[in-house]
């Protein structure tokens, strides 16, 4: 993957520049290297994002040493808070709202080895191809959004998501499925 | 090493760069620029300034904080005139935003999460005639002297207390030691110690 963002982005006011296990696919945006103010991933490819996706003002990557985040193409993720030492996989065509949460666990700290559980995969959230995460949702560890599902606005999901479901409330019930 | 806060604070302000060396305070900003009514106690960390900017108590003591305490981004206190926020040593606030009108008290060790809301007082009278009143003395110009008394109840959070993320407290709420509210909780009512709260109204889970 082409990395056409320099290390220090042309934009940016925050005069650190991106960490170098990031890499930025072409035709994205990202708001400012403030997203990595609380980024310890030491893994070969920390935050991988693809092509034509935007992450927009108040997204943040909270990694612990191990954690790992890859985003896909033609996402938008307008101000999500990912906090984990773990993998988090985003697909393509993804919406992500305001002040959503993805994280190991609903007492995760900003970029600590927050290891509660043990004998877990390693993959901690995962969001398919399509799906659309409502404002102030929380996706805490093993949640796996289906391809096309709906979160609704506040909902907690930490569960398997079927494919265009519609998920809402705290904590999250699957109330239907979108119509196609 | 046991350096006077105050010469920290003046280290930290002379050489800049150094600031890093201090694992207790970071960040470059001026600490002597906070209010008097603040106090701080010792090895806490504030990640930025912008946590005080809507502080605005004008009690004698209008918030204050142990030791120890780790503060980071989103935290907000947003303190009015009449409001006393009380934090005690070795808590974790991620991103906690405090509206005080009256009186909230974290107890020791609490752990804060992401996008919380803690707030003792609805800010608005429930009363719809008393609510236009409140709407006409609040406006930007209006004389903010004739807003109508608003009802407050103090919210006490006990030791060992962890807040989840997107979890609102609202007023009168009291939280017992070593209670756990899960994720996007809404708490309207009392916790029991030890207790685990889930869902809107928070419940206690019966496994817990």
């Amino acid at each position: 993957m082409k990395n056409n963002i320099q290390n220090q982005l042309s934009h940016d006011w925050y005069d650190q520049p991106l960490p170098s296990n990031v890499s930025i696919g072409k035709g994205s945006w990202l708001y400012s290297s403030y997203a990595f103010r609380h980024y310890n991933s030491t893994q070969t490819s920390g935050v991988i994002i693809g092509t034509n996706t935007g992450l927009y003002n108040g997204t943040f990557f909270d990694l612990g040493p191990e954690g790992k985040v890859s985003i896909g193409e033609y996402c938008s993720i307008v101000g999500a808070i990912i906090c984990t030492n773990k993998n988090v996989i985003i697909h393509d065509y993804v919406f992500i709202a305001h002040e959503v949460v993805l994280a190991d666990s609903a007492f995760a700290q900003p970029g600590i080895d927050n290891k509660e559980k043990t004998g877990c995969s390693s993959t901690s959230i995962e969001i398919h191809d399509n799906a659309w995460i409502g404002m102030r949702a929380v996706l805490l560890e093993g949640a796996s959004i289906g391809e096309g599902a709906i979160v609704g606005a506040g909902a907690v999901v930490d569960f398997q998501v079927p494919p265009y479901a519609i998920v809402a409330g705290a904590p999250g019930k699957i109330i239907g499925t979108v119509k196609k | 090493m046991t350096t006077p806060l105050f010469f920290k604070i003046l280290l930290v302000k002379r050489l800049g760069v150094m600031a890093d060396k201090f694992d207790e305070i970071k960040g470059t900003w001026n600490y002597t620029n906070l209010p008097k009514n603040i106090s701080i106690g010792k090895d806490c960390w504030f990640e930025r300034k912008q946590s005080f900017d809507r502080f605005r108590s004008k009690l004698d003591l209008g918030l204050k904080i142990g030791s120890r305490v780790k503060v980071y981004t989103w935290t907000t206190f947003n303190i009015e005139s009449r409001g006393f926020l009380e934090i005690e040593d070795d808590s974790i606030l991620v991103g906690a935003i405090f509206m005080c009108a009256d009186h909230i008290k974290i107890g020791k060790r609490v752990v804060v999460s992401y996008n919380v809301t803690i707030a003792d007082s609805d800010f608005h009278p429930v009363n719809p005639s008393e609510r236009i009143e409140d709407a006409i003395a609040n406006a930007p110009y209006g004389d903010k002297t004739q807003r109508p008394v608003v009802m407050t109840k103090p919210v006490v959070i006990g030791d060992d207390v962890w807040i989840g993320v997107g979890v609102i407290i609202l007023k009168g709420v009291k939280i017992g030691q070593g209670a756990r509210i899960a994720a996007g909780s809404i708490v309207t009512s009392d916790v029991p110690a030890g207790a685990t709260v889930q869902g809107n109204p928070a419940r206690v889970l019966e496994n817990s």
